[in-house]
């Protein structure tokens, strides 16, 4: 196993894989943009380096500059968490000429599979449904438009590099077409660099539902069923699942779909940890979509229901070690919930809202597990995604995991950044939700009937009581803007 | 004491006399009743309320934000005083971030929900939209530009 291994990433991810090293006994370094100095993940590790400014370009996405810190750090491995350098091939080869160990699939699977053309047509290859589109990025306007008219309206314009929704924009006819390509590639460009676009054929209505594989170097593959991720607003994920509520009335499907996923990834020649998207229509269809070749934002709902670590497994993996688990051996207990907490206003279209947290209380008791990258006092930046944390909530059924997420969200308190916590009770509220009968464009119609959760009038009078006090000048102490601890030192130090 | 009290635009007053307090909106709406206050934690008739300040006007409770002002009566000034704005509309940056493509020129005429300029912000694009139909007055920012919440990208006539 490793002695130290460096972590190429930031936020709630960069402290996730820093805790798995800990567990581990295997030390940490740290990397930090101007922006992150202060970071969690730079406060828990046992070594921290700066990679740069604040833009992700000039830090986290600098290849020579994360080969260079973990050379002078002495790591034999970098964890590349998810994003940035994550699913990047060039990378991928830059730390194996550097001789150091790329924690993450080959540099030759990530190519096969990190263009989403490539990875259909190898999906074709293997056996695996697919949606009907275009196998190869689009040349321009004339392309486009024939292969949107040959497949039929509404089609889907994506991203030949994407993921996470950028760079993919639905087009329900050809006065929209120009428009959305030109925003597509546009949004592709920016985000990864790479502004390809492809159109394929929209299923309407689709669940999106996920594999988690895993593969050592000796061969061996198994799948730990699928992660049902359909609650998504604009293709963003914002509650993930395990197991998916299609499973109890189609109780082969996730071995079918174990099953193609395994070819996709065996066609690959995949090792790691890895995940195999999935639509799946109205018939329990399902179609191949892409494979992520990473640790997925959403990994702890799959560890919460098997009960197995998967950064632990991908350190084992990368260091040689034999994957020791074998497909039959692996059990799904119970139903695990994840909500994104954004720093974003769910009352004003979502916009982000970087800022200072100014009170935090986080939850805890009974199946909660959180997975944060904030604390009192962290400035949440502009420059990059505004995942603040991760909540999710183990139960026995899907009915107690949700009503646990529910608990846990009422205890959760924090301010200065607005988020998307009450929101997620209103969604967890609803009779739709609940009844597992999901979908892609649920979100959308949840939208059209939210009723916005309104303080009541003893909750107001309750705040003014606290604001009247303090314009008395009787000094609440919560109304500090500082820390009680920052306070009491210096109490300390006045006596 | 007793304190004015706007929440979420809509006013009302609250008067506290040792433990009592007595709420009461302007739609007529009353609470009346026994406090207690510990740190963050509000009990008020015997329930529970955390309390939590947020940046600027912003207060949450129970989880709940709220706007609030709290103001004493005797400081009341006039209103702002909302200048009638000809026709004018400035459309600001809703949110800190960096100006990716300027759709519009001064001197465009332009339609209602119009897209003038695209702003990015956490690796999201939002575009802003002129409110009415007129004419471009003014672009006062221009690409690449980083720009803070509030600050004015166009005017629009």
């Amino acid at each position: 196993m490793f002695r130290k291994v460096l972590v190429a990433n930031r936020g709630e991810i960069a402290v996730r894989v820093v805790r798995a090293l800990r567990e581990l006994g295997i030390a940490s370094v740290a990397t930090y943009s101007d922006a992150d100095r202060g970071s969690l993940a730079v406060r828990l590790a046992d070594e921290a380096a700066h990679v740069g400014p604040s833009p992700s370009s000039e830090s986290y996405l600098r290849i020579d500059r994360i080969i260079e810190t973990a050379k002078r750090h002495g790591a034999e491995a970098i964890h590349p968490g998810y994003g940035f350098l994550s699913e990047n091939a060039e990378f991928a080869e830059a730390c194996a000429s550097a001789d150091i160990v790329f924690i993450g699939p080959p540099a030759d699977a990530i190519r096969k599979l990190g263009s989403k053309t490539a990875a259909r047509q190898l999906a074709i290859a293997a056996g695996a449904p697919v949606v009907p589109g275009t196998e190869h990025a689009l040349s321009g306007w004339e392309e486009a438009r024939a292969a949107a008219q040959s497949l039929g309206y509404p089609v889907l314009l994506k991203a030949s590099a994407g993921g996470g929704g950028k760079g993919m924009r639905r087009v329900d006819g050809e006065a929209e077409l120009q428009s959305a390509l030109r925003d597509a590639a546009s949004e592709a460009g920016r985000a990864f660099g790479n502004s390809e676009v492809y159109v394929e054929k929209l299923v309407d209505e689709p669940r999106h539902i996920e594999i988690q594989i895993l593969g050592d170097q000796h061969g061996n593959l198994i799948h730990l069923g699928e992660r049902e991720c359909s609650t998504q607003r604009r293709h963003q994920k914002v509650i993930e699942e395990c197991p998916s509520p299609l499973m109890a009335s189609h109780p082969d499907l996730r071995e079918r779909m174990g099953q193609a996923a395994l070819r996709v990834a065996r066609a690959a020649g995949y090792t790691n940890a890895g995940t195999v998207e999935f639509l799946v229509d109205g018939e329990a269809n399902f179609y191949f979509l892409e494979v992520n070749t990473r640790l997925q934002v959403e990994h702890p709902v799959t560890e919460l229901v098997t009960g197995l670590d998967l950064v632990e497994w991908q350190l084992k993996i990368a260091a040689g070690e034999p994957l020791t688990l074998r497909q039959e051996a692996i059990e799904w207990r119970g139903s695990a919930i994840e909500c994104r907490i954004y720093a974003e206003d769910p009352d004003n279209e979502f916009m982000p809202a970087p800022g200072t947290i100014m009170h935090l209380s986080e939850p805890s008791g009974p199946g909660i597990r959180l997975d944060s990258g904030i604390f009192e006092g962290w400035n949440v930046p502009l420059e990059y995604d505004p995942l603040l944390a991760k909540l999710a909530a183990w139960g026995p059924t899907r009915e107690t995991a949700i009503r646990r997420l529910d608990r846990a969200l009422a205890e959760y308190v924090l301010t200065g950044v607005r988020n998307n916590i009450a929101f997620f009770r209103e969604v967890l509220a609803d009779a739709e939700f609940r009844s597992g009968r999901l979908s892609t464009s649920f979100l959308e119609r949840f939208f059209k009937r939210r009723k916005k959760t309104e303080a009541e009038p003893e909750a107001e009078a309750a705040a003014a009581l606290v604001l009247a006090l303090q314009s008395k000048g009787s000094g609440s102490p919560l109304l500090r803007n500082v820390s009680r601890w920052l306070d009491s030192g210096r109490e300390e130090l006045l006596r | 004491m007793k304190r004015h009290v706007t929440v979420n635009g809509r006013s009302g007053t609250i008067e506290v006399d040792g433990s009592r307090l007595r709420y009461v909106r302007e739609d007529g709406v009353a609470i009346e009743g026994e406090f207690s206050i510990e740190g963050s934690s509000v009990l008020l008739n015997g329930r529970s309320y955390r309390v939590s300040k947020g940046t600027g006007k912003e207060i949450w409770v129970n989880g709940l934000r709220l706007s609030m002002d709290v103001f004493d009566p005797r400081d009341l000034r006039p209103g702002q005083g909302s200048s009638a704005n000809h026709g004018r509309q400035e459309i600001a940056a809703s949110m800190p971030g960096k100006v990716i493509r300027i759709l519009v020129a001064a001197g465009d005429a332009v339609e209602e929900g119009q897209g003038l300029v695209v702003v990015e912000a956490m690796k999201m694009q939002n575009e802003m939209k002129s409110p009415k139909a007129g004419r471009v007055a003014e672009v006062r920012t221009r690409p690449d530009a980083t720009v803070g919440a509030g600050e004015i990208l166009v005017v629009v006539e």
